[in-house]
């Protein structure tokens, strides 16, 4: 679950970076952006995730 | 540039270091304090040395050499490539005083985000390990994002890249809070909370043991802080003279807002103003207002210190209770939670060129790229170095403090220690 929260943050960023190369309207970069982050966000909250249940440990 | 007013400026800096020591090792446990201390002065020195021997090589600086990379027909900086060792100062005297003023800001501005860290591994986390993960910071993690955004890298040129505004962080709420929050973070998940802290799976409160000394260091941050915030806005915005007067008047008033909000918010939740707490609002507040210090109006950087202060209350809570991360100091939420804030809001409130929708999707991608670049290799770097030096200390000198496991004596030795404090639990 670690690896994928990572792999997700890297291609949150990965969207970014081609949203910049690859559209030039301000609107279709902003919604590409706005998506990268929202990608990054759901990596870091499946790392923090990971590691909240193993500080809970098993119910 | 007014190389005096720099210079003393960039003097002022080592406060604000001075001032999160008093507040990291205040939040912790008298059987740590001096641990603490000496691991902040140990992380300071390291940095110091570090940076200016590799990391001012990598950072270099506007003008200076660079690494690029060709991608699509552009041409992306995205490395310093100046000689190591700092030795250009003597042999290239080019660019006259400018690269000197940007390694000596950069020694204080590496060192004092190195520190942070250190904050959310309090009571825990080994000095052998302090030392090498402030050499890996001031190595490669600060001069690598300090380089993107201070000394002309593809951050700063966006406008002829991309045809955006550049990403902007006149004072370093990028470069050393979200970069040394991302690093707490990264160091709370390694290390695991303290002993005690999570028994039966419910949060146990571990108070600071001297609230005065952190309420104290608070002061001396605002000092700091403001020199940290001309220096910066002064060596890579090139402010002008009022500028640098309203980075001094916002200074105070972001961390003033950021403050009061802290103390009516936790009034608010808990019946009485929180000390502990409202001395991470009045940082938050300083953290938040960085960003934007010389171009925000003074009503704009009190709303962003009143929301950065409100903002850290909440999440202190959040990470507690809620994500089970035990942050001692709160770093996390003051560097990374207030800083991220900060920079946005300089999108939403600074004076804007052009369609405001662009100067907030400039800085929209600098937060990507902290996220989505920035904290990855801090994480991955951190867990390699936690298999070559052990963060965590064991188990009994987890229980026995800091103090005596590592450096054999107590920061209060005339204090009576109960016996059933070293039984473990």
């Amino acid at each position: 679950m670690n690896l994928i929260g990572y792999l997700l943050m890297v291609s949150g960023w990965l969207l970014v970076l081609a949203s910049l190369f690859l559209l030039a309207g301000l609107g279709e970069r902003f919604a590409f952006v706005v998506a990268g982050l929202l990608v990054e966000l759901l990596g870091l909250t499946l790392i923090a995730l990971r590691y909240r249940s193993l500080q809970r440990g098993p119910e | 540039m007014t190389p005096d007013l720099c210079l003393v400026c960039i003097l002022l800096i080592p406060l604000a270091a001075t001032g999160l020591a008093l507040i990291h090792q205040g939040l912790g446990r008298s059987r740590s304090a001096a641990h603490a201390m000496l691991a902040t002065l140990c992380s300071l020195a390291i940095a110091a040395i570090v940076f200016v021997l590799i990391g001012s090589s990598w950072m270099g600086f506007s003008g200076g050499l660079a690494h690029t990379l060709h991608l699509a027909g552009k041409s992306i900086d995205w490395l310093g490539a100046e000689p190591l060792f700092a030795t250009s100062l003597t042999s290239n005297l080019t660019h006259g005083l400018y690269p000197a003023f940007v390694l000596a800001f950069g020694i204080f501005a590496a060192g004092l985000a190195s520190l942070i860290p250190i904050s959310a591994g309090t009571d825990r986390w080994r000095l052998a390990a302090i030392c090498a993960t402030s050499a890996l910071f001031a190595a490669i993690i600060f001069p690598l994002f300090a380089h993107w955004i201070w000394s002309n890298g593809w951050l700063t040129q966006l406008t002829p890249l991309f045809g955006l505004p550049a990403f902007a962080d006149l004072g370093g709420a990028a470069v050393l809070n979200v970069l040394g929050g991302f690093a707490a973070l990264s160091v709370a998940w390694i290390l695991g909370p303290r002993q005690g802290k999570y028994a039966d799976r419910i949060a146990t409160a571990i108070p600071g043991h001297n609230i005065v000394q952190v309420l104290f260091g608070c002061i001396l941050a605002l000092i700091g802080w403001i020199g940290l915030d001309c220096a910066a806005a002064i060596l890579f915005y090139r402010v002008t003279y009022t500028q640098i007067l309203l980075t001094v008047i916002n200074a105070v008033l972001s961390a003033s807002a950021g403050c009061l909000a802290a103390v009516i918010t936790t009034q608010l939740r808990y019946r009485k103003p929180d000390s502990s707490l409202s001395a991470n609002g009045w940082i938050a507040g300083l953290v938040a207002g960085s960003a934007g210090c010389g171009l925000l109006s003074p009503l704009a950087t009190i709303f962003i210190g009143l929301v950065a202060g409100a903002l850290v209350s909440l999440l202190v809570e959040t990470l507690e209770l809620r994500l089970f991360i035990d942050d001692p100091g709160g770093a996390i939420s003051v560097h990374l939670g207030a800083g991220l804030w900060g920079i946005l809001a300089f999108g939403l409130f600074a004076p804007a060129p052009g369609p405001r929708s662009a100067l907030i999707l400039a800085q929209l991608i600098g937060i990507a790229t902290l996220l989505g670049v920035m904290f990855p290799l801090i994480h991955v770097l951190h867990r390699l170095l936690n298999k070559l030096i052990p963060f965590r200390v064991d188990a009994d000198g987890d229980w026995q403090g800091m103090d005596i496991r590592e450096l054999g004596a107590g920061a209060y030795p005339e204090f009576v220690v109960h016996a059933d404090e070293f039984v473990p639990r």
